[in-house]
């Protein structure tokens, strides 16, 4: 097993810049799953680790050996692909063997590891078959075993689930998890869905715009989000944004967007006098905003009007609006108010973010 | 015996052009991977041409020149990939390389000689001095000009002939389209037999197009063909279609083109069948499905569904059709060549092989084979250009 | 009740429209092939009649007997054979690699080479012959096979280059990456993956080679003229139009070249349509 970095790597297809000058260490037996939306780079980086995409700058190295010029197959790496990408005209078991094959790998060794890697798997019985006549869930599987019996020093998943439906994904994601359990092994993991990296992940790493945003634990990241669009992007349902501006009334700092004001309490922002008259954006996941029994307690109240009411089961989305400002509120159901009538809210202001509107990034503590 | 020596003649010469093949892959990839060595300039200048040219000896051939020519492509394939290619594309010219040799000894180089001829004069008359002398008078763009004011037979004119090219073109490929259309439409309904129906229906296209055009050819002949027999048939029972005009037809000699155009007509069809029938079928249902709620009539469907969408399959293959049927010299020679007798059928690319072949007029030909050919070419583009525009458009 | 008999009898009289149609088109597909069917049984004294019946009266298979006894037909076929399978394998080898690199490379000079791929189309048959005779007369390879071969090996080698185009694009690339991955190189991937999974499009290919060669006869009048080395289609031209007897042995000779080729034909048709779709769709 072993530690990957990148180092200012930089990817240009043509003028067109992909990638600006990502630094990465992730360290051996890590499970990373790197995250942003489509067309942040991911993929791209991960491509460039596997040897299939040219680099146009910096410098990519496995265990400390530079593998930037290197052979995909030489870099002793395993990628399971989005459409998984087995050959057609193989057998499950020609598939998981294609690599061991070429390496010219003794026969009984060959068979002792697929043997191995589908009894993890639970494919034994498909071994003869082809991939035709396999579901999407075994496909996925026989990718996965066509990487394990590589022995590679690490796994790269670019996407793995995205072909699957909601219950399979859930799945394989547990199957994952355990997977990387027992093979104790680094992990690199690409993909645009949040609740894969949050649920996954040793380490998320996000990405936007070919730039690293943050790079953290998932509590790291979704506790304390590194700027708005992490923010944005980490969570769901997705948070509430309050774009207005501070101001100093005595000694106490205010936000105000218009429709609301609220008092920041110095553990937010300690040092009040520095922040007066800045434009922010103030953020709030909709568990923290407080209605209904939960908000009772609380000082400073804001009169809205309820929109729409979305019943999840246990719990029920609330969409209010606030003057012009539009909230939404997740409580426990049920929420026993017709939509039309006001209600009032108040903020958890533990769990507020504050934001600089000019660098996005996050200025609360 | 000779059976197996000719087996073994075949084999032989497979061997021999993969050999080929493998010499000159391996002549390239040297070249690809050594480029850049200052020693290697050298030899590649002098040592590839002399090996290749001990390859060619050994082979059997003794061609003074060759080692000049050799040398010559080798100082260009050093300049191009030195220069142009500088060692990143290497794999996809590797790959390319045996083709585009061949193409460029077995289709480039004959056109580009085609057009020496068409500014020298090759007749009869001058080609055993050419032969041993190597002499050809120059006559620059004389032959040009002959192309436009001279009959390429004897006595249909090149206008005459360009017109008849076109209606020849436009109406063979109209009823392709249109035969092929109906037939598929009549095809893609859920009918029993299916399989069978299509199956018979395209063998006019699988059969050997000498034997199918040579066999029309005999159903037109004015006595024992079908075409008049039938003819006959009918007037025995129907005494009355005399009266309407109704009378067996001399085909082969007073209407040789219409005969030529039933007979290609016949022969082309099944292929666009195949092509618009194959784009029928990738057609979701789901459009006739919301058609059908919107209260489209069957025709409307037809209008608004069924030719929008079967276009991007139907325009390559009429632009390919296009091609075809302007460049068909089979059904026209087939038909009226061989009994050296009427013009009356001829379009450009069968007077073209005629002024070549029966005439022996080479210089006047090649001209010749240029006009029709920038001719094409300036009409595909067209075509092609329109075919894009019209993808724009979706 | 009534109004639903009523659709079902338009139902069932439309069904009944669409077949009279397609057998009627069929009858005229079919009807000439079977005319040179009953004209290569008729014995011969009656090649000439106005006999429309499909097995003629006094029926006899002496046009096949004469026609493989008295000329060279077997030696003619086994020519032609000979020179379409060399030309086919050389064709479709030469293609797959070449469409490979124009399917998944970029490289300058990709534009111009598909360009002159379709521009190839454009040339009137009749203009390469002559500098082609000439080739060949200088190499000394009039009248032989191999000068066939290398008259015949890149005739269709532009449209087996687009059909495989066609067909590689569909393949999605990520097989191939996971081969190198797995570690073959780019040429072992193509050796590996891609040429396997092609064997459709390469069939298709091959039979366009196959038929193009095999039907061919303006290249051959030119290069072969000894009757020992002709191919079946200018053997048949001897055949036809001479003679009054040799119409029935014509028939004869067509009807055994063609059922191998039709039955060659009819059953890979299902791939044909689909390959040429692809490749008319996607290239």
């Amino acid at each position: 097993m072993a530690s990957v970095q990148f180092k200012g790597i930089v990817k240009k297809f043509k003028d067109n810049l992909v990638l600006n000058g990502v630094d990465v260490d992730i360290k051996d037996h890590e499970f990373v799953v790197i995250v942003g939306p489509s067309g942040c780079g991911k993929t791209t980086l991960l491509r460039m680790l596997a040897g299939l995409e040219e680099i146009t700058d910096g410098e990519i190295s496995i265990d400390g050996l530079r593998v930037n010029e290197l052979h995909p197959s030489k870099r002793q790496i395993a990628m399971v692909f989005q459409d998984y990408a087995l050959y057609p005209h193989m057998t499950v078991e020609e598939n998981m063997s294609f690599a061991l094959r070429l390496r010219k790998t003794d026969k009984a060794e060959i068979a002792a590891r697929v043997d191995e890697a589908a009894s993890i798997l639970q494919l034994k019985k498909f071994l003869k078959r082809m991939p035709k006549q396999l579901s999407g869930g075994q496909r996925q599987r026989v990718a996965i075993g066509r990487a394990i019996v590589r022995k590679p020093k690490v796994f790269l998943f670019d996407e793995p689930l995205s072909n699957l439906d909601a219950k399979l994904r859930e799945e394989m994601r547990v199957e994952i998890a355990k997977l990387y359990q027992r093979l104790n092994a680094t992990i690199i993991y690409v993909t645009h869905d949040q609740v894969e990296a949050m649920t996954l992940a040793g380490r998320i790493v996000i990405m936007n715009h070919g730039i690293v945003q943050q790079v953290g634990s998932p509590i790291e990241v979704y506790r304390k989000p590194a700027n708005l669009f992490v923010a944005g992007f980490i969570g769901s349902p997705t948070m509430n944004f309050l774009h207005g501006r501070l101001s100093l009334e005595g000694e106490t700092l205010f936000f105000s967007n218009g429709d609301i004001k609220l008092s920041i309490p110095p553990y937010l922002l300690s040092d009040a006098k520095k922040h007066d008259g800045r434009e922010v954006a103030v953020g709030v996941r909709p568990d923290d905003v407080l209605v209904g029994r939960d908000g009772e307690k609380c000082s400073d109240k804001v009169e809205g009007v309820l929109e729409v009411c979305e019943l999840l089961g246990h719990r029920e989305n609330l969409y209010i609006k606030v003057g012009e400002t539009r909230l939404q509120a997740t409580v426990e159901a049920f929420f026993d108010r017709s939509p039309g009538s006001a209600v009032q809210l108040c903020f958890n202001y533990r769990n507020m973010h504050v934001f600089d509107k000019a660098t996005e990034r996050r200025i609360s503590e | 015996m000779e059976i197996l020596r000719s087996i073994y003649e075949v084999a032989w010469f497979i061997l021999l052009i993969a050999a080929g093949v493998a010499a000159l892959v391996g002549y390239l990839y040297t070249h690809f991977r050594y480029y850049d060595r200052g020693w290697f300039a050298g030899v590649a200048l002098a040592g590839y041409p002399v090996l290749a040219l001990a390859g060619l000896r050994a082979a059997g051939l003794q061609l003074p020149s060759a080692a000049a020519w050799l040398f010559f492509a080798s100082a260009l394939i050093y300049v191009f990939f030195r220069y142009a290619v500088k060692g990143r594309h290497t794999v996809p010219y590797l790959l390319l390389a045996p083709a585009f040799v061949g193409l460029a000894l077995l289709l480039v180089y004959p056109f580009v000689f085609e057009v020496y001829l068409s500014f020298h004069d090759l007749k009869l008359t001058t080609i055993m001095g050419w032969k041993n002398t190597g002499y050809l008078p120059f006559v620059g763009l004389e032959q040009y000009v002959k192309v436009f004011t001279t009959s390429p037979l004897s006595e249909v004119s090149f206008w005459a002939l360009l017109g008849r090219t076109l209606l020849w073109t436009f109406s063979n490929v109209f009823f392709h389209v249109v035969g092929g259309f109906a037939l598929a439409l009549l095809l893609n309904n859920a009918i029993r037999f299916k399989g069978a129906y299509r199956t018979l229906l395209v063998i006019p296209w699988a059969m050997p197009q000498v034997v199918a055009v040579l066999a029309m050819r005999g159903e037109f002949h004015s006595q024992n063909g079908f075409v008049n027999i039938f003819i006959n048939k009918l007037l025995a029972v129907f005494p009355f279609l005399a009266s309407l005009g109704v009378a067996p037809v001399q085909w082969l000699s007073d209407y040789p083109l219409l005969t030529c155009t039933i007979i290609n007509v016949w022969l082309g069809i099944p292929f666009m069948m195949v092509v618009i029938l194959g784009g029928l079928q990738s057609i979701s249902s789901s459009y006739y499905d919301a058609a059908d709620i919107d209260g489209a009539s069957y025709l409307q469907k037809l209008r608004f569904i069924t030719l929008p969408l079967i276009k991007p399959v139907l325009m390559p293959a009429v632009t390919l059709g296009t091609v075809w049927t302007f460049n068909n010299i089979n059904v026209i020679y087939l038909v009226t060549g061989q009994s050296g007798g009427t013009e009356q059928a001829d379009i450009l690319v069968s007077a073209l092989y005629k002024a070549a072949f029966t005439y022996n007029r080479y210089s006047y030909s090649a001209a010749f084979a240029i006009v029709v050919f920038a001719l094409l070419f300036f009409i595909s583009v067209t075509y092609l250009h329109g075919f894009d525009a019209a993808k724009e458009e979706r | 009740m009534t109004e639903k008999e009523a659709i079902l009898r338009k139902k069932q009289l439309r069904y009944l429209l669409i077949h009279a149609a397609v057998i009627a088109a069929a009858v005229v597909c079919v009807y000439p092939l079977l005319r040179i069917f009953s004209v290569s049984l008729r014995p011969g004294d009656k090649l000439f009649s106005t006999d429309l019946s499909l097995i003629p009266d006094g029926a006899t298979l002496s046009a096949y007997a004469s026609l493989l006894k008295d000329t060279m037909f077997l030696r003619w076929l086994w020519n032609s054979l000979l020179i379409t399978l060399a030309t086919s394998f050389i064709g479709v080898s030469l293609a797959s690699t070449a469409a490979y690199a124009f399917s998944r490379f970029r490289f300058p000079g990709k534009k111009a080479g598909l360009i002159l791929l379709l521009s190839s189309q454009m040339i009137p048959a009749g203009m390469l012959i002559l500098p082609l005779f000439l080739m060949i007369m200088k190499l000394k390879l009039m009248n032989t096979y191999l000068g066939m071969i290398i008259a015949y090996s890149v005739s269709s080698l532009p449209f087996s280059i687009w059909i495989l185009k066609g067909y590689y694009d569909t393949i999605p690339r990520s097989l191939e990456e996971a081969a190198l991955v797995d570690g073959t190189s780019q040429v072992g991937a193509f050796w590996r993956i891609i040429l396997p999974l092609s064997t459709p499009a390469l069939s298709i290919a091959f039979l366009f080679n196959f038929t193009t060669a095999w039907n061919e006869y303006l290249v051959a009048r030119v290069v072969l003229f000894s009757s020992s080395q002709y191919t079946w289609t200018l053997g048949l031209f001897e055949l036809q139009g001479q003679y009054i007897t040799q119409w029935g042995m014509f028939a004869a000779g067509s009807m055994l070249v063609t059922i191998p080729v039709l039955a060659v034909f009819l059953y890979s048709s299902k791939w044909l349509i689909s390959g040429l779709t692809l490749g008319s769709v996607k290239g």
